[in-house]
């Protein structure tokens, strides 16, 4: 247990400090306050998780039936059982995890390789390279749908091979390692700043060639960082929606969150199958969260506030 | 080891840079400067709808984007106008209210609380979702007849008959702006969070024994070393806002009427449903260019701090 005092501690220090059993109850009240506090947030943020989860294990009739209620009456699995057998779910949710898995596996790669070299060496332009690595971030990748629009459906050099990407997986592929390589790269080049250079080093006095002290001796330790980097690099693709929907038209590359959005028809909604879909799509953040939450918060600190 | 394996391993060691960097540079330049530069070069051009030739227009298409249709330099195009209002009061008060309570409970979270890493846990958890299913589940929550919101309002007697969020344009924002808050609030207090993780602990102490008040320590000395994650916070969700999509049109698609409609939904409207390319990809280049902008302003009002971190 750390004994840093948190800033509220802090700032609330000066009120019955005076003696030690005013100091013990201010603390316990602030304490309870925190709880509280804390507590109604947590329930507001899960609320709507909850109402959508039961909604998904609601037959139909009973979503849509007065009044609201809170507590689902007959629990039931059908709607999971009916989006994959009236819908292709299987195929989009094959989709997804083809499309993010890739993505995160190049990204991961070419972000630890090229994030090393960024952390140690200097060559020609490196600090202007990266600069415009970062800088790439501030894009705005909608104002990009038209040339990606027409880059995919008429592939600059390939296509004469290819033909068009449109509808493919490859067009995702591709998109998304536009969002994610240069995020998984300073995610990277700040982890590896945190590596003691000594490690590398030693690594080439034992007589190890760069390759095999990247390899053998740094990699090893900078596994928490690419575990942060791929997770995060997973979740943006597998949450990815506004390419997936200029980009793709057939469930041969649709992913999950458009399936989702296609149970919405022009004037009706499908609740409790969207439901279901939209649970189905969630999981992956849902489950990410509660058991990586570290590596998360750790990646994200990594790439957004370190300098 | 023999010569020439030395001497490969020689030349492989040499080329560590640029087989390292070189793929990660390629792949960047083919996959982000060729569509950006293909954005500047596609805003000069009309494509015919019907035919799909393509003409030169030059400046034509920011002009009809900005400018009233025969109007001269100073009217702009009631459109821009509007929608630009519409994208500043979502990115306004959702960044604002996100903000702030995100700042709140960062600091909450700061203490040492026993389950603090199961409240961290607990509020992360929105931003992980796809946008999405966020944006649809919002749209549930505000349903007229069967959503949860009229449900608790009605049933618990606050209000006598249920309320139309998503038809009336004023009503519809708010909704708007409520499910951005929700979602991105966690990244809010992630970012702070860590900034205050920063804060030497002398500090406070020093500023305790000197009997500053609660407001003037967190003025003196938390703000200024959170400024840089201040920074990062407002850059990233302002940002943010201004170019997603995914909310605005699962939830409203800019409507009723087109009270909710923003710049990114504007744009995907123009360059997908009303195949405009040009003007879409002019829209984008203004997009571009605002974002610049405003990261240059709040590196202005942010970027320097007092102390040495």
């Amino acid at each position: 247990m750390s004994t840093k005092r948190s800033t509220l501690d802090r700032l609330v220090a000066p009120f019955g400090v005076d003696a030690e059993t005013d100091e013990w109850s201010a603390v316990r009240r602030e304490r309870l306050v925190a709880y509280g506090l804390l507590s109604v947030y947590v329930f507001v943020v899960w609320f709507p998780i909850y109402y959508i989860f039961i909604t998904s294990i609601q037959p139909t009739s009973e979503v849509l039936s007065l009044p609201v209620n809170f507590l689902p009456q007959q629990a039931t699995g059908q709607n999971y059982v009916d989006i994959f057998a009236n819908r292709p779910f299987e195929a989009y949710t094959l989709n997804s995890v083809i499309v993010a898995t890739t993505t995160t596996v190049v990204c991961v790669t070419l972000g630890t390789l090229s994030g090393y070299t960024f952390s140690r060496y200097n060559f020609l332009g490196n600090k202007a390279l990266l600069l415009s690595i970062v800088g790439a971030r501030m894009i705005p990748p909608i104002a990009l749908i038209v040339p990606f629009f027409s880059i995919m459906s008429n592939p600059p050099l390939i296509g004469g091979f290819t033909g068009s990407l449109y509808d493919t997986k490859i067009a995702l592929i591709l998109t998304y390692t536009f969002f994610n390589l240069p995020f998984a790269v300073w995610i990277m080049k700040n982890y590896f700043d945190g590596v003691p250079e000594s490690l590398d080093e030693q690594a080439q006095v034992d007589g190890c060639s760069r390759w095999e002290g990247f390899f053998k001796v740094v990699l090893p330790v900078a596994k928490p960082g690419i575990a942060a980097t791929a997770i995060l690099a997973f979740i943006f693709s597998w949450n990815e929606f506004v390419f997936a929907l200029v980009l793709t038209s057939s469930e041969q590359a649709q992913t999950l969150p458009i399936a989702v959005s296609l149970f919405v028809a022009d004037d009706f909604v499908d609740w409790a199958h969207l439901a279901a879909g939209g649970i189905i799509a969630a999981l992956p953040g849902i489950l990410f969260g509660l058991f990586f939450q570290r590596y998360i918060v750790s990646g994200l600190t990594q790439g957004a506030v370190k300098e | 080891m023999t010569q020439t394996e030395r001497s490969t391993r020689r030349l492989l060691d040499r080329l560590f840079v640029p087989l390292t960097v070189g793929p990660t540079l390629l792949w960047i330049a083919g996959i982000i400067v060729y569509p950006t530069a293909k954005l500047f070069w596609s805003s000069l051009f009309w494509t015919n709808p019907i035919t799909g030739a393509r003409e030169f227009v030059g400046l034509r298409n920011f002009e009809r984007l900005l400018l009233q249709s025969g109007g001269w330099l100073g009217t702009f195009n009631p459109e821009f106008i509007s929608y630009t209002w519409h994208t500043v009061v979502y990115v306004g008060f959702s960044v604002t209210i996100s903000f702030l309570l995100g700042l709140g409970i960062a600091i909450l979270l700061d203490k040492d609380l026993a389950g603090r890493g199961w409240f961290r846990t607990a509020v992360i958890v929105p931003w992980i979702l796809p946008y999405v299913m966020s944006g649809l589940m919002w749209r549930w929550m505000f349903q007229t007849q069967y959503g949860a919101i009229n449900g608790v309002l009605v049933q618990s007697g606050l209000i006598g008959s249920k309320i139309a969020f998503l038809s009336d344009g004023t009503l519809a924002m708010m909704a708007l702006i409520i499910a951005d808050v929700w979602v991105f609030t966690p990244f809010i207090i992630i970012i702070l969070l860590a900034g205050l993780q920063n804060v030497p602990e002398q500090l406070y102490d020093a500023a305790e024994v000197d009997g500053a008040s609660r407001w003037s320590r967190f003025r003196n000395v938390t703000y200024p070393f959170l400024k840089p994650s201040i920074l990062v916070a407002l850059t990233i969700r302002i940002i943010f806002d201004i170019r997603a999509l995914d909310l605005v049109w699962v939830m409203t698609q800019g409507g009723p009427g087109k009270s909710t409609e923003v710049w990114a939904s504007w744009l995907y409207r123009t360059a997908q449903v009303f195949a405009k390319p040009g003007e879409g990809a002019a829209l984008g280049v203004v997009m571009l260019a605002v974002t610049f902008g405003i990261v240059a302003v709040l590196y202005k009002v942010f970027g320097e701090t007092p102390y040495e971190t």
